[in-house]
């Protein structure tokens, strides 16, 4: 064993450092199985491949997955509840649901063997993070139709962790008990962790009295600085996980120590950057849509599932001695972009700014207006107590040096918005950071 | 000389300025002081209370969520007669210092009001004053008001 490979644990070696040649032999197969099984048995992709032209045969290897139609969101409401299953009802074991809280339901149904996919999916995460059998982890993403919960519930203990299934909510007593149960790791959203962290704080308990060494985080997007804020908050290391209930629940990529960007779990998924306009694929390095072939799933299966997160993918070595490519950070979603004026804005741009600059808070909120037919961007930033003055210039110079920052970053001119602390309402599941009022 | 000042961060919204006053209200703080600075985009309240109630004040306002902070500013008494502002504004000219804020008491002692200054640089002008016989008052003075 090299010394890279001991100081980074692997979950299956075999799987997650095969030789790329033989990833891609694995994967064509599997495309070929998952392709007949959804052509045969969900009426609605059997029909777009049929009004594409395209056969189950005439998809050999990876190269023919463009050959193939896309699958959407839309899909999973229209076709909503059990239109996109591909086994018999008998064989689901499991139903999850969408954790978005606007438009109709989706769900997603799991067989058994699903189920163990994706537990297994969410075991290499925790592993790459530091975690196995002699960690304490506690869970604090919701339980529920929501994957988070249970999809980290159920990794942990594939690890042979003692889990701690806290689920969301009741800050005071998850602080409680990680500080007396003596909690290793911690699985949450980074916006529900920053919260955690800022309690901890507040409460005067400090991170050395706690034994939190690192977390998956995950669920939404984030940033670099607030990986660095997080990581000094709680003194651990962060690790970025992802996922979407569509095609597994989190762990579909995760980060291993390296914080490098997040490995894609290729040997059950098949992923492609397209150009979210003309649906064309992108070589590696280009930054664009993310789109996933499911290649292992029995209950779903999705093919060319178009996800609407933006990013690069990555699939030069990485040290930790995984060869799955890697996605970078999510740095925006084509919907949740706001176009602003013209020019795209995307939330994690303003964010990046707002932490990177000194005593400003982390909370923001973004509102955007139209007024007399111009698009006007409020940035609404908590004051923090180094940020506070008894003069008014001092107040107005932070306010400025925020304005020309984003002005550098994005190119737009807001209207910086100081609030009071605590104003903005914490999330504890996805944090909400676009009031859109425009009626376009 | 120097007295404790406490600065309240308010948004520039209808009722907040009300929100803060009732909350020192229904805590029994008197205000014997008291500034605005306003803004098109949000305000500080400054407020000058007895030494023994600002940490209490302190407490209950940032558990209502209010950003407050306190800083020692410049006390001093202006006699009630014309020109006498003015003389003391002429020391802080002739010391070459900027004057950041400036307001004064609901109080009268020993025929002067009493102002809060605040300056870029208190301590050359505390030097002049001195020399000017400026009446100065310290926080134990405000105390006992």
């Amino acid at each position: 064993m090299n010394s890279a490979l001991k100081e980074h644990k692997i979950y299956d070696p075999q799987m997650e450092c095969m030789n790329r040649d033989e990833l891609r032999e694995l994967q064509s197969k599997r495309l070929r199985e998952t392709v007949k099984l959804e052509y045969e048995n969900v009426p609605l992709y059997r029909s777009r491949m049929d009004a594409k032209g395209v056969k189950p045969e005439d998809i050999r290897t990876v190269d023919d997955l463009r050959l193939l139609p896309f699958s959407e969101k839309t899909d999973l409401r229209d076709e909503f509840p059990f239109g996109l299953f591909a086994a018999p009802k008998s064989q689901i074991v499991r139903i999850q649901g969408s954790s978005g809280t606007t438009g109709k339901p989706i769900v997603a149904g799991y067989t058994q063997s699903d189920v163990e996919i994706w537990t297994e999916m969410v075991a290499r995460a925790i592993t790459a993070a530091g975690g196995g059998k002699d960690d304490i982890i506690q869970v604090s993403y919701g339980y529920g139709l929501f994957t988070g919960g249970l999809g980290a519930h159920q990794g942990a203990t594939k690890v042979g962790a003692m889990v701690l299934p806290m689920s969301s909510g009741n800050t005071q007593r998850q602080i409680l008990m990680m500080k007396e149960l003596g909690v290793t790791m911690l699985c949450c959203t980074p916006s529900y962790a920053t919260f955690l962290g800022e309690t901890i704080r507040e409460m005067g308990i400090k991170p050395e009295e706690l034994k939190l060494k690192s977390g998956c985080f995950g669920a939404e997007p984030w940033s670099e600085e607030m990986r660095a804020h997080l990581e000094e908050l709680l003194g651990i290391d962060a690790c970025d996980i992802y996922g979407l209930t569509e095609i597994a629940g989190p762990g579909v990529a995760f980060e291993c120590l390296e914080k490098k960007g997040m490995h894609v779990n290729e040997d059950h998924v098949i992923v492609e950057i397209i150009d979210p306009v003309t649906g064309e694929p992108l070589p590696y390095g280009e930054s664009g849509e993310l789109v996933f072939s499911t290649i292992t799933k029995t209950g779903m299966p999705m093919l060319r599932y178009r996800t609407h997160d933006i990013c690069k993918l990555d699939a030069s070595p990485c040290k930790c001695g995984r060869t799955h490519v890697r996605m970078e950070r999510i740095t925006g979603r084509t919907d949740d972009m706001l176009v602003i004026s013209g020019v795209n804005v995307f939330p994690s741009q303003i964010e990046s700014v707002l932490v990177g600059l000194n005593g400003v808070s982390p909370h923001y909120m973004l509102v955007v207006d139209r007024v007399k037919s111009r698009d006007k961007l409020e940035v609404q930033v908590e004051l923090t107590e180094e940020m506070f003055s008894d003069t008014v210039a001092e107040i107005e110079k932070l306010r400025d040096d925020i304005k020309e920052k984003i002005k550098s970053v994005v190119g737009i001119n807001t209207k910086i918005q100081l609030v009071p602390p605590k104003s903005i309402p914490r999330s504890e599941g996805k944090a909400k950071r676009i009031i859109d009022k425009r009626n376009i | 000389m120097f007295i404790s000042q406490i600065s309240v961060f308010l948004e520039n919204a209808r009722g907040t300025l009300r929100e803060m006053t009732k909350l020192l209200a229904e805590n029994g703080v008197d205000i014997m002081a008291l500034s605005i600075a306003d803004t098109s985009n949000f305000g500080i309240v400054r407020l000058i209370i007895r030494e023994n109630c600002i940490d209490n004040a302190l407490k209950h306002l940032k558990n209502a969520g209010f950003m407050a902070k306190k800083n020692d500013v410049l006390c001093v008494g202006i006699p009630n007669k014309p020109g006498a502002l003015d003389h003391i504004l002429a020391i802080i000219e002739e010391a070459d210092v900027s004057i950041e804020y400036i307001y004064s008491f609901n109080y009268n002692v020993d025929g002067n009001a009493l102002f809060v200054l605040r300056l870029m640089d208190s301590e050359k002008v505390i030097e002049l004053f001195k020399e000017n016989n400026i009446k100065m008052y310290s926080q134990e003075d405000i105390n006992r008001l």
